[in-house]
């Protein structure tokens, strides 16, 4: 296939925008392992993972025909998962103050096998260390965004951006190399 | 690759591979159950919710609109008596 039949991000999102079910089928598959990706970091559960990245589409294939500018369908997409994210979070916190668990409730670990690297593990701890809105921010300089890019997600200025995003690193590095060590 | 590195190349190996097989086309699925049914059951509910209101809202506003009525009438009839009794007294 050459170049030019390619269609480009914008058209994709503009047929699905018109409903066509194809279109929106291409812009699932090509996201949903980014999302996932994006969703692990910032929940740190393997077990929520389908269950939230599964939200995340069906919330965008519902609000899809309102995005007005289809060029801005990634910064709109990731921003739509982070508070899906941060959403689940909240509300798995909220369960826990009004439904006791027993101690060996609390905290529980990830399922026997489900991860299977020291390096992952090592960073699967210190992620969960910081706050989750700080998850999400390094979850985005993962994926490659840039910071104009990040603070249009977010909503907030490059400054603001990139002040948070040196704080993060800097806690997630001390945690991750002290976990290693 | 330097260890940080890796350890995010794995958490996305990872997290991708819990998504399950058809997982694009389960979505589509749950997008259309959820345009369609769960709204006219959300309208539903909400015009169920308002007519309820209304009904109570109504029934009681008559019943305390009786109640006072019959007060006012009692009251008056008790003015009416008194005012008799002055004038047979005068």
């Amino acid at each position: 296939m050459d170049e030019s039949s390619t269609p480009t991000l914008g058209e994709r999102v503009r047929r699905a925008q018109r409903g066509d079910e194809a279109a929106l089928r291409e812009l699932i598959v090509s996201y949903q392992h980014r999302i996932a990706g994006f969703t692990y970091a910032i929940t740190g559960r393997s077990d929520s993972v389908e269950d939230i990245v599964q939200m995340v589409f069906v919330k965008m294939a519902r609000a899809i025909e309102r995005l007005k500018a289809p060029e801005q369908f990634e910064s709109w997409l990731f921003r739509l998962a982070r508070n899906t994210c941060i959403d689940y979070l909240r509300r798995q916190r909220l369960r826990k103050m009004f439904v006791p668990f027993a101690p060996e409730h609390e905290n529980v670990a990830e399922p026997e096998g489900a991860v299977d690297a020291e390096e992952l593990d090592a960073l699967r701890h210190a992620l969960a260390q910081l706050r989750p809105k700080d998850r999400a921010l390094i979850a985005l300089v993962q994926e490659g965004r840039s910071h104009a890019e990040i603070a249009d997600t977010l909503r907030t200025s490059v400054a603001a951006v990139k002040a948070r995003l040196h704080r993060a690193r800097e806690q997630l590095r001390q945690f991750y190399y002290s976990d290693e060590n | 690759m330097k260890t940080e590195e890796l350890a995010w190349k794995r958490l996305h190996e990872h997290a991708a591979a819990q998504l399950s097989p058809g997982f694009a086309d389960r979505v589509l699925r749950k997008a259309r159950e959820a345009s369609s049914p769960l709204l006219v059951s959300h309208f539903a509910m909400c015009a169920a919710t308002a007519a309820l209101c209304l009904v109570a809202v109504a029934l009681y506003n008559a019943g305390s609109s009786s109640d006072e009525a019959a007060q006012s009438l009692a009251g008056w009839s008790e003015i009416a008596a008194q005012a008799g009794d002055l004038e047979s007294g005068q």
